[in-house]
């Protein structure tokens, strides 16, 4: 429409951006594989599958990033009726 | 003899130096007494004069009270000068009586003493006779008892003074008269002791220069004193003049006999018969001298002598007889002058005393009867004035009365001319009344009108907002409609519509304009609505990738809603929202749309966003335009 950049259109850019860092990622993992299993692995096909598997976890893992920021490993942000129940137990 | 000698040795030796002492005692003696009077009396009569003085005196000095109490009981404390001056005069009076009483008494004993002495004086010559007619011739033995019976008579003719030097001439002498002499003196007075006389014979000349018995010697008023003595002031020279002739002549016995008329020579004027008896013994001395032998001769010589003496004597008598008369009437005639004068005073100070109580009576009259004229003066002064007064205030008062009684009539007579005036004067008042009514009318008029043409200038700006804000078909800036419309309010001071402008007009929204309705429904319809289906699912938390595109390809397979549906869910709340919005409710949409949370919240972000801004703007037209109808159904 006229509008080139509204709110309703954040999630579609967003799914954009995630296809494009696959492809890449997984285009980078799959090239590494073949070349890795052209010179080290007497061109087997295990390590094109590995690398590019590599690739497109990273791109997954950047795209939900992307997504929920808030999703940091090791953390968790609790909801508000989970923050009080928590206060209730401690409080008990 | 010895007793006299011895006599005269203890007198001498005694005398010596009992002056000096004894006048330096008697001084001191009587100078203390003399201050220490003057210190009492002169104190009572201060302290009787000063009350300090007298608390002083009475209470610290010894005896100041007693002295003080006596002064007080003999009155000296009314004492004055005047009285002090009669008292001191009648003591002068008093004194100078008894004086010469004493003068009178004196000359009486003087003259008795004359005559015992005249007594002893025959009876001494008759004795010296005896003695001269038994020893007759031998010239040598005869020549001194004659002198000395020559020199007796003298002193015993001179009353008092003369009778010690000449005695001492005398005992010198002749020593057998010696006893005669003594006798004699005896018999001349019971003062003239023989101690005495023969004390001072040791000194004759000295004692008789400064012999405090002079005093029994002093001459009585007006006495002559006695032959060859005049009265010259110095006494030294009187009494030495008798001394040196007695001596002359004691000495002139042996060898020649002076004359004794030239030495008294300048008496013969004032005493004749001084002069006649000296011419006498003169003729005695030169008889004498010539033939001693004749020495029996002397008898009449003497007899001549005593006659000169007695008529002497008598004429002494007489003069002082004369004397004391004439003392005693000038004494009789002072006195009577006194007294005189004294009952004049008296009487002028009684006068005196009269005429000034008379006088002051007559001030005393004279003050009363002009105090009661000056205030019987004041008095018809003071009513003169009242009179005055009150003939004024009665004058007022007529004059009041009659003003009054003008006003009255004035007034009468304006209520006369006004009733008469009356109906005219009703019609103007009305007519007056009506225009200021009809100026009134036109007045309210002209506001009205205002007021009309204001409300239809506001009514003009507010739909010429309206057009080009809310339903213009695209959207545009409407600042300068808004600015028109703010200018047009402002002069009604409406604060509801000017906050609403105001709220209006500091946002940016005039600037860049608010999307119309028909916008807004086709680009929820078309855009918004089924991307907010495809989150439809997505938790509101912890969201992955994997629950958005789980959502996605779910959002497929679900049913669509349309109508008023009831629920919380996401699709419900959208099918709400387009039902408003076909219902031209873009409040209750907008409403609908803001319950939302998580995913499809800020997707639907921009799109409430606008519907906001065009509901802002709405509200606030819609305020003005309320208030311009209430304006506008005030005004008519």
């Amino acid at each position: 429409m006229s509008k080139p950049s509204s709110s309703e259109d954040i999630l579609g850019q967003k799914y954009d951006r995630c296809l494009a860092d696959l492809l890449v990622k997984s285009g980078v993992g799959f090239s590494v594989g073949v070349v890795a299993s052209v010179i080290f692995f007497r061109r087997r096909t295990w390590p094109i599958a590995l690398s590019t598997g590599f690739g497109a976890g990273a791109a997954y893992a950047d795209c939900d990033r992307s997504f929920n920021p808030a999703r940091i490993p090791g953390t968790r942000v609790l909801s508000q009726n989970e923050a009080a129940t928590l206060q209730g137990n401690k409080s008990n | 003899m010895a007793a006299n000698e011895f006599l005269e040795h203890r007198l001498a030796s005694e005398a010596a130096p009992a002056p000096k002492q004894k006048s330096i005692v008697r001084r001191v003696f009587w100078t203390t007494t003399a201050l220490t009077g003057t210190f009492y009396v002169g104190s009572t009569f201060v302290s009787f004069n000063n009350q300090t003085y007298y608390d002083v005196f009475s209470e610290h000095v010894p005896l100041g009270q007693s002295m003080l109490e006596y002064a007080e009981a003999h009155g000296w404390d009314n004492l004055t000068v005047d009285d002090v001056i009669e008292f001191s005069t009648e003591t002068f009076i008093t004194t100078y009586s008894f004086f010469s009483d004493m003068i009178k008494k004196v000359t009486g004993e003087a003259e008795e003493v004359k005559e015992e002495a005249e007594k002893k004086v025959q009876s001494v010559k008759a004795a010296a006779t005896k003695a001269i007619k038994p020893a007759p011739k031998p010239a040598e033995k005869a020549s001194p008892p004659p002198a000395s019976a020559k020199t007796a008579p003298k002193p015993a003719v001179q009353p008092d003074a003369k009778v010690e030097p000449v005695t001492s001439t005398v005992k010198k002498v002749s020593p057998d008269l010696e006893e005669l002499v003594a006798r004699a003196e005896a018999a001349i007075a019971g003062k003239p002791y023989p101690g005495d006389t023969q004390a001072s014979s040791s000194q004759p000349t000295s004692d008789i220069l400064s012999d405090p018995q002079v005093y029994t010697a002093p001459l009585p008023l007006g006495f002559e004193p006695p032959p060859g003595y005049s009265r010259p002031q110095p006494p030294k020279k009187t009494q030495t003049k008798p001394a040196e002739q007695a001596e002359k002549k004691e000495e002139a016995k042996p060898v020649v006999l002076p004359l004794v008329a030239p030495a008294v020579s300048s008496f013969t004027e004032s005493e004749p018969i001084i002069s006649h008896l000296a011419g006498t013994i003169d003729n005695l001395a030169s008889y004498l001298a010539t033939n001693p032998a004749a020495a029996s001769k002397a008898t009449d010589v003497l007899e001549t002598a005593k006659k000169d003496l007695t008529s002497l004597a008598d004429r002494f008598e007489k003069v002082r007889e004369d004397e004391r008369v004439a003392l005693e009437a000038k004494l009789d005639e002072q006195t009577r002058e006194y007294t005189i004068k004294l009952l004049e005073l008296e009487m002028e100070a009684q006068d005196k005393l009269d005429s000034q109580q008379e006088d002051f009576k007559k001030v005393f009259d004279e003050e009363r009867v002009k105090i009661i004229q000056a205030y019987r003066e004041k008095l018809e002064n003071e009513l003169r004035t009242q009179t005055e007064l009150i003939n004024e205030r009665l004058k007022e008062e007529v004059i009041a009365q009659g003003i009054e009684l003008q006003r009255r009539w004035i007034r009468d007579i304006k209520v006369r001319v006004e009733q008469e005036r009356g109906g005219r004067l009703a019609k103007l008042d009305e007519l007056s009344a009506d225009l200021k009514r009809l100026e009134r009318i036109a007045l309210d008029n002209a506001n009205y009108l205002d007021d009309n043409i204001r409300i239809h200038a506001l009514w003009s700006a507010l739909r010429a907002l309206n057009s080009s804000a809310i339903s213009s078909p695209v959207r545009k800036p409407f600042r300068e409609e808004l600015r028109v419309l703010r200018h047009i309010t402002a002069a009604r001071e409406d604060p509801v519509v000017a906050a609403a402008l105001d709220s209006l007009e500091k946002t940016d929204v005039p600037d860049v304009g608010i999307e119309p309705f028909a916008d807004l429904s086709t680009w929820f319809t078309s855009e918004v609505s089924p991307k907010v289906s495809e989150v439809a699912l997505v938790p509101d938390e912890n969201a992955g990738v994997l629950s958005y595109l789980a959502s996605r390809a779910l959002s497929g397979l679900r049913f669509k809603r349309h109508g008023l549906v009831s629920g919380d869910d996401v699709l419900s709340v959208l099918a709400r929202a387009e039902y408003y919005l076909n219902e031209k409710d873009l409040d209750s949409a907008a409403r609908e749309l803001n319950q939302l949370q998580g995913p499809a919240k800020v997707l639907l972000h921009d799109w409430l966003e606008a519907a906001r801004k065009r509901l802002e703007v709405q509200q606030a037209l819609e305020v003005v335009q309320t208030q311009a109808t209430l304006a506008s159904l005030l005004v008519v």
